[in-house]
């Protein structure tokens, strides 16, 4: 396996494995603080209306999943801002019309999409421009991210209070919903919608199973996450297993490892 | 300097049921205000207003400084009947207070926040130990003095207690009068909702509330 590591192919994986795995465990911290994983995993889901429809235009596929990726998390976030649906609900509702349209428009399309690849992903096809999107995306998210971290954490935690002391909560739902969207076109290409959403649940799991402090918890789940998906990749080369599928199912067993830790700790 | 709140026409309506009529009154700056009132009479709509978590559909709240002039909202100090903290949250008092002490833009927290949150920790009465254990793994008498240390960390000009004496046991209720009685002397306004007027110790006002101010008395 080890001369896998001299592939350029390879490397790259590795690369945007690595970015992915950061991103996806920063913000997995949030998600599951949240209560985010439904959420999450609708506007992976509605990112496929968007790449059905960037396909039928001959747009690239990339705007169109932040585009509709976008389009559901805000509209999310209006229609429980409204007071008029729950956000579960509105999730719902919105991602399964963003799929219908999807769709709709791959019907209309004279040629083949990879529909496995959009599902599924496939980290190992990953070239030099996805590798610098993916960067600059990924740059974008940690340093938003960083900047309202504070205000982020207060008003996940306690919303009246983070209110009290003067934070935008709505800006601050808001914001979240944004940096959700832009993950899950980020690492769209490396595990695919499918299983975007377990890559924000996941590490986020993991390590809330073990700590009950927010730093140990933070870091945690970016280390959770570079397990799973470094783990998994090299995996999918040893087994020949497609890399998506390894790389939550490593990511399973990260977590039921940690629960069973974290039973472990507490009865200790 | 010490803030006054006037409440002019404040209407609050829920799904069209009318919960405050046309309230029009004044706390004073400086002093212990009560709002009373039965169940569902309005007065923790008007504290959620006050504290501009509700929007009223008419009329406004202005905060007064001592010559009259206004003054844009204040930071406010707020003990809520129910915490809306999670219990698994994934923090220690001292983090929970230097985040609401501190909580703009930027990650960690500074040293003077540290020093000015153990000081608000430990004027609420939670032993140094407990500051640093997780929210999660307090009692919920050890829970509500970290809240009480959140109101009144950084010295806000006004103090917002919503029905303390259903959100504290009697230990966490002595605390609070002793700090509402150096809070008032210090010049801080202090408003707390309530079923009894007495319950900290006295007010120098009262309100009664019931869908809108039925009685005012000063003393």
């Amino acid at each position: 396996m080890i001369e896998f590591f001299a592939f350029p192919f390879f490397q790259r994986a590795l690369a945007a494995g690595f970015i992915v795995a950061v991103v996806c465990g920063a913000l997995s911290f949030f998600v599951v603080l949240r209560r985010l994983a439904f959420v999450g995993s609708g506007v992976s889901h509605g990112a496929f209306g968007g790449v059905a429809l960037a396909a039928l235009v001959g747009a690239p596929p990339g705007l169109g999943a932040l585009v509709a990726a976008l389009a559901v998390a805000l509209a999310t976030a209006k229609a429980s801002d409204d007071g008029e649906l729950t956000e579960d609900t509105a999730v719902g509702v919105f991602t399964v019309a963003a799929m219908a349209i999807g769709v709709v428009a791959i019907s209309f399309l004279e040629t083949n999409v990879d529909l496995f690849g959009l599902m599924f992903g496939n980290i190992l096809t990953v070239d030099p421009k996805d590798l610098l999107a993916l960067g600059a995306a990924s740059l974008l998210v940690l340093t938003l991210l960083t900047l309202y971290f504070r205000p982020l954490l207060l008003a996940s935690i306690d919303e009246d209070g983070a209110f009290a002391a003067g934070v935008n909560v709505t800006r601050m739902r808001l914001l979240v919903l944004v940096l959700l969207a832009l993950t899950v076109v980020v690492a769209l290409k490396v595990v695919g919608i499918l299983l975007v959403s377990a890559l924000l649940v996941l590490p986020g799991a993991v390590a809330r199973s073990l700590t009950s402090r927010w730093p140990g918890f933070l870091l945690g789940s970016i280390g959770a996450s570079l397990a799973m998906v470094l783990g998994g990749l090299l995996l999918s080369v040893a087994l020949d297993v497609p890399s998506g599928a390894a790389i939550i199912l490593t990511g399973t067993l990260c977590f039921l490892g940690s629960v069973a830790a974290g039973r472990l700790r507490r009865r200790a | 300097m010490s803030v006054a709140v006037r409440f002019e026409d404040v209407t609050v309506s829920f799904n069209g049921r009318t919960a405050v009529s046309a309230a029009s009154f004044t706390i004073p700056a400086g002093k212990r205000t009560a709002m009373v009132g039965p169940n569902g009479g309005g007065k923790t709509t008007l504290a959620r207003v006050l504290l501009g978590l509700l929007t009223p559909d008419r009329g406004r709240v202005t905060f007064l400084d001592d010559a009259g002039r206004e003054l844009p909202r204040p930071r406010i100090g707020y003990l809520p009947q129910r915490s809306t903290l999670s219990p698994q949250a994934p923090v220690t008092g001292l983090d929970l207070v230097g985040l609401a002490l501190a909580p703009g833009p930027g990650f960690g927290m500074s040293r003077a926040v540290e020093a000015e949150a153990r000081r608000a920790l430990s004027r609420a009465g939670l032993a140094d130990e407990l500051a640093t254990r997780p929210v999660g793994r307090l009692s919920g008498g050890q829970r509500q003095r970290v809240l009480l240390a959140r109101a009144i960390a950084g010295t806000p000009a006004l103090l917002l207690l919503d029905e303390p004496d259903t959100a504290l046991d009697a230990e966490g209720m002595k605390t609070l009068r002793r700090l509402a009685a150096e809070e008032v002397a210090a010049g801080r306004t202090i408003v707390y909702v309530t079923h009894d007027s007495d319950a900290m110790g006295g007010a120098d006002a009262v309100f009664r509330i019931d869908g809108r101010v039925v009685e005012e008395t000063r003393s």
